[in-house]
This record gives structure tokens, C-alpha cells and sequence, in this order.
């Protein structure tokens, strides 16, 4: 684990102590009743504290061990913390304490060392440790599922962003396409427009081109109808279940219809206006079938 | 079994410092019996006698009665922090504690205690004593978390004697001297103390930070070769986890006894954690009663000085 992670645990473990922020200490993690107004530290020191000087470096006298007792038997380090450290900022006095115990780590195993001690723990040396094996197994699975929680969120994000991404990229296709056909279109008019300058306005080579109404050639508004004959009103349907059951039903029901609209067929078309071989009763088809009949 | 053995323990020392002075040919003795030379026992031997001096430090860890499990866990993770230690049943905290806890120490035949008191299930004091003739110090422990909590990521050895680190302002006064010594002799282990590792793998912290004690302990990891010798720049690589458990202690009172005595020193800026829950609850209790005042005064004041009657207030009146 690095230093950062170390202090960003640390950190966190602190947050819920935050809340007490203006006591001199935070408040345990579970006890979290609010003390802000009130400080633990009275502003002003009491005059009528007791300090006897004295009394106190008798008693250190009287407790201290030997003045010549080897450095091993005490195995302390004194380090100097520099500036003071603001208590309510978590994160400086953590890492105020981690300094201090890096700086005095290296300076007792400088010392250690020069003795020539092993003070090492050497790999193949097991024995109880403070924490158990079960201890550290949910520490580890702890450990685990924060990572996994990171990651995930981190995927969940980076979708979401490629979501936005594609969404973005996608209009601007739309837009290249639209602006593509607008310049097609353009180009057309204008190569047209060349032609009927220079005098080459030939109406029957001319293809009939509705390029404006942006319609593709298609005719009869691009409404197939496969299997059915252009007169046919049943829409194809009147053949199955025909009433009567022969081809006169078949054709009346295709001519007059079981629905639909009627109109189209009865009107004239450009080429039969003038066209009178069916007489004025019949149709053309039609009528001409049953006078032969 | 076990009882023989430190009793022999005890005893070992003496008759070692005695032997070198008078008949140094003389063969040692040493837990087991009467032994020859060895070269390793001869060394130890040799370390012993040029200061003189043995670490028999024995702490007695106890804890109040009613004391909350938040603060007994904390007491159970300094049981096994220091293997040097004995932990006894706990203790009512009465007046006369100091006396049962005295005769506690004395039958455990330990020199020095740390005694958790726990009072109204919220605020936790921790004594820390030598005794049989002082001094002793009273603590305000405050933001514990216990070695349990799963942040806490850092393991070590049990029994490993952990290097003390003390911030340089403890050598500021003399109060601060005095816990440094106390603090050296109880939270260190004794050297070849027998439940004793002999490996190096954890620190300590002792930081004076707006006068308290900040206690932390990590683990050391630093890269090494199988010969147990730091690898070249494995001393920059060292990194500290953190094992736990974490708490601060604000001193209150030295007392010149155990338990009990003169008051050497007094902390000018404490105030209990009492007076501050009554000093919060008086705050919170006076939001009415100061209504009620403002009300009343607001009433007197309109009352001594009336307003002017108002000359036109009939005026309308008289149209009509």
C-alpha cells in the first residue's frame, strides 16, 4: 500500500470526526454528538494550576533509568516536528505523525544497523502476529471491494461518456449527410441551368426529374401493391374467398369492389377519352368482355 | 509451571552481577540450571554486566468496572501490544480504587500500571502509575479507535519491540520530561524479555500536538535480502502502514504517589468533559427562558414610556 492510499484511508476515517472539528481532538467514530460551540480548552490557562517544578525532576530523577544504559534497552528517537502542526487539519497532523515515525525509523535502524544486529524479520520466520489471519482476511476482502466499487464506478463513467460521445458523433453525421444532399442538389440546378442556356433543351431527352420535392423515381407515390392488378380494389383479397365461387365473381368483386374506393376506375384516363369501342354503357375492359361473352 | 519460572527469572540477574565481580570462572547460571560457556550465553552475559542494568519492567493492565466495550477493545489491543503486561479482572472505580489497585500491583509483583476508567459509559481516563512510589499521571482519553477497525490495514509480529519515536517538544518542561521517562519505561519492551520477539517491525509515535499525546503505531516495511540487511536504498523505500490502535491523551493531574499523593502538576487548560455537556445543555435550556425575558422586558419598556396619543386620531370621525 503507498503513502497516498495510507492518508486517504486515514483521511476518510477522520471524516466522520469533522463534525467536532473545533474540539482539540476528534470525537470517536461512534460517538459523533456535535460539540461545536464548545471548546474542550478553556482560552485563558487558570492561574491557580498547580506546577512543581521541582517535585516533577525529583520524581524523573527518582524513576530515570541509568544515565549509561545502552541505546537498545530504551530504543527511543527523538525527532523534531518542525512547524507547528494544526490539529484540526486531519490530514497535516496524520501525516505530521507518519513523518516522524519515517524520520525516526531511519535514524534507530541507521543505528541498528552500525551494530551489526539482525533486527530483520527474515521471511521464514512465522509467528503470531497481533492481528489474525481471519482479522486480515476481512481487511483484504475490505480492501478488495473498495477497488472493485472504484472500478466499477470508473467503467459506469467512462460509458456514460462514451455514450455522449456516439449521441455527438451521430449528429454530426446527420448534418454532413443533410449539407452532402443540399450540395447534390445544388449541383443539378445548376448543371440544368447550364443546358437550357446553351440551348439544348430537348424536352424528350430529358429525363423528368422532381429532384426538388426530394422524391426518388418512383411512381404512384411509392405504394407497391405485389400480386395485384392496378383496377384491382380488393387489394388481391377477393380471389380466396370468392362468393360465388367463379371467375365472373372473381372479376366483378376485383371491378366493383368489396370496399375501397371506387372512383379511379369509372373516371376516364388520357387514353380512353377518346376511345369509344366499349359503346358508353361498358367500360373498357370490362364491356368488352361481355359482349363477347 | 509458570509462576517458578519467573521467579527464577527474577532472581537470574542478581547472583549473574555478583559472580562477575568476585569468581568470574565460576559457571552461570541461567533459566535452565547451572550451565557451561556458550559463546552466545557468554556475550549476553558480558552486555549484562558492563551496564548493570536490566529492564524488569512488569505493567499491570486493568480497566473499571462498566467500562464500554469501544475502550475495553482498546485496552485488550495494549494487552497485546506489550507482552510484558498482566491484565487483571477489572476493578470498582470507587474512591478507595487506588488503594485495591495498589495491593493488586504489589501481588502481581509488577512496578508500574495502566488502569482504564471508564465513567458514565462516555468519557474514558487512563492512569498511568510506577509504583510503589509514584509517580502517577491521570489521562483524558479521547478519539480511540480500536486496532479492530478494518482501516487499519498494518500487521505485525506479536511481541516485536517496537522502536519509541518521541516528538522533539516533550524536552520543553519538565511535566512533558517526566511523561516522556514514563512513557519510555511502560510502552517499551524489555530487552530478551522472554515473551519478546527479536525483530524490529513496528514504531511508535508519541507527538505532543496542541498539548496532548498522539499515540500511533505502524508497521515498518522495508525491503530486505534473505541476510536480514537492508538492501542498498531500502532505507528511502521504507514505508509505514498503519496498525492501530490510535488515541489521544490529554494529561490532567501528575500526583507525586501511586495513585494518590502530593499534585505535582495540574493541567491549567483542561476542563472536564462534564462541565462541557453541562455548559451545553445550559445552552440549549436558556433558549426560552430568554424568550420570556425579551417578552417581559419588551412589556415593561411599552409600559414606561406610553406612546403619545395621537392628535389626529378622531379625525375622520368628525365628517361623519
Amino acid at each position: 500500500m503507498s503513502l497516498e492510499e495510507d492518508i486517504v484511508s486515514d483521511d476518510e476515517m477522520n471524516m466522520i470526526d469533522e463534525d467536532s472539528a473545533t474540539d482539540s481532538e476528534a470525537e470517536s467514530l461512534s460517538d459523533s454528538d456535535t460539540e461545536n460551540e464548545i471548546t474542550e480548552k478553556l482560552a485563558e490557562p487558570t492561574k491557580t494550576a498547580v506546577y512543581n517544578r521541582d517535585g516533577l525532576l525529583d520524581k524523573l530523577q527518582d524513576i530515570s533509568w541509568p544515565e549509561d544504559v545502552d541505546w537498545t534497552h530504551k530504543l527511543t528517537v527523538e525527532i523534531d516536528q518542525g512547524q507547528a502542526v494544526d490539529v484540526n487539519d486531519d490530514l497535516a497532523r496524520e501525516m505530521a505523525f507518519y513523518t516522524q515515525a519515517l524520520e525516526g525509523t531511519r535514524q534507530a535502524f541507521g543505528k541498528l544497523n552500525e551494530m551489526g544486529v539482525n533486527f530483520l524479520r527474515p521471511a521464514n520466520y512465522y509467528a503470531e502476529m497481533v492481528k489474525s489471519d481471519i482479522h486480515m482476511e476481512k481487511v483484504k476482502s475490505r480492501l478488495l471491494h473498495e477497488k472493485k466499487q472504484i472500478e466499477e464506478s470508473e467503467e459506469r463513467r467512462k460509458a456514460r461518456d462514451n455514450k455522449r460521445m456516439a449521441k455527438e458523433v451521430q449528429s454530426q453525421k446527420m448534418k454532413e449527410r443533410a449539407k452532402q444532399k443540399k450540395d447534390d442538389i445544388e449541383s443539378v440546378k445548376k448543371w440544368r441551368k447550364q443546358r437550357q442556356q446553351s440551348g439544348f433543351s430537348d424536352k424528350a431527352g430529358e429525363p423528368e426529374l422532381d429532384f426538388e420535392s426530394g422524391k426518388s423515381f418512383q411512381r404512384g407515390g411509392g405504394k407497391k401493391r405485389p400480386g395485384v392488378s392496378p383496377g384491382d380494389r380488393s387489394g388481391g383479397k377477393g380471389r380466396p374467398t370468392s362468393r360465388m365461387g367463379n371467375k365472373k365473381r372473381e372479376f366483378r368483386d376485383s371491378k366493383f369492389g368489396h370496399g375501397g374506393r371506387k372512383g379511379l376506375s369509372k373516371q376516364n384516363t388520357a387514353e380512353t377519352t377518346n376511345d369509344f369501342r366499349g359503346g358508353f354503357r361498358g367500360g373498357r375492359a370490362g364491356g368488352n368482355k361481355r359482349q363477347k361473352r | 509451571m509458570g509462576k517458578k519460572r519467573k521467579h527464577s527469572e527474577t532472581l537470574a540477574p542478581a547472583p549473574v552481577k555478583k559472580n562477575d565481580e568476585s569468581a568470574p570462572e565460576r559457571p552461570k547460571r541461567t533459566l535452565l540450571g547451572w550451565k557451561d560457556k556458550s559463546e552466545g550465553e557468554a556475550d549476553k552475559s558480558k552486555a549484562l554486566s558492563s551496564s548493570g542494568f536490566r529492564n524488569k519492567e512488569k505493567v499491570l493492565v486493568t480497566c473499571s468496572r462498566r467500562i464500554s466495550f469501544r475502550y475495553r477493545s482498546l485496552m485488550l489491543n495494549m494487552v497485546s501490544l506489550l507482552p510484558h503486561c498482566k491484565k487483571d479482572s477489572k476493578v470498582e472505580a470507587k474512591s478507595s480504587k487506588g488503594a485495591t489497585l495498589n495491593e493488586l500491583i504489589e501481588l502481581k509483583g509488577s512496578n508500574s500500571c495502566l488502569f482504564f476508567e471508564c465513567r458514565k459509559h462516555k468519557d474514558l481516563y487512563m492512569w498511568m502509575v510506577k509504583s510503589p512510589n509514584g509517580p502517577s499521571v491521570k489521562f483524558l482519553v479521547k478519539a480511540v479507535h480500536a486496532m479492530e477497525e478494518l482501516k487499519l490495514t498494518g500487521n505485525h509480529l506479536k511481541g516485536s519491540r517496537p522502536l519509541l519515536t518521541f516528538s522533539s517538544n516533550f524536552d520543553k518542561d519538565a511535566h512533558w520530561k517526566l511523561l516522556k521517562e514514563m512513557l519510555t519505561q511502560v510502552f517499551g519492551i524489555p530487552k530478551e524479555h522472554r515473551k519478546s520477539k527479536p525483530y524490529h517491525d513496528h514504531v511508535f509515535v508519541f507527538s505532543i500536538v496542541d498539548e496532548h499525546i498522539w499515540f500511533r503505531n505502524y508497521q515498518i516495511s522495508v525491503p530486505h535480502n534473505e541476510s536480514d540487511k537492508i538492501a542498498k536504498g531500502g532505507l528511502d523505500k521504507m514505508t509505514l502502514i498503519e496498525v492501530g490502535p490510535r488515541f489521544c491523551l490529554n494529561p490532567i493531574k501528575i500526583f507525586a504517589g501511586s495513585f494518590g499523593g502530593p499534585t505535582l502538576y495540574e493541567n491549567p487548560l483542561y476542563v472536564s468533559p462534564n462541565q462541557i455537556r453541562a455548559l451545553e445543555k445550559r445552552n440549549k435550556a436558556g433558549k426560552f427562558a430568554k424568550k420570556i425575558k425579551a417578552k417581559t422586558r419588551k412589556k415593561m419598556h411599552e409600559l414606561s414610556n406610553p406612546l403619545e396619543p395621537d392628535e389626529f386620531a378622531d379625525m375622520w370621525k368628525d365628517d361623519e
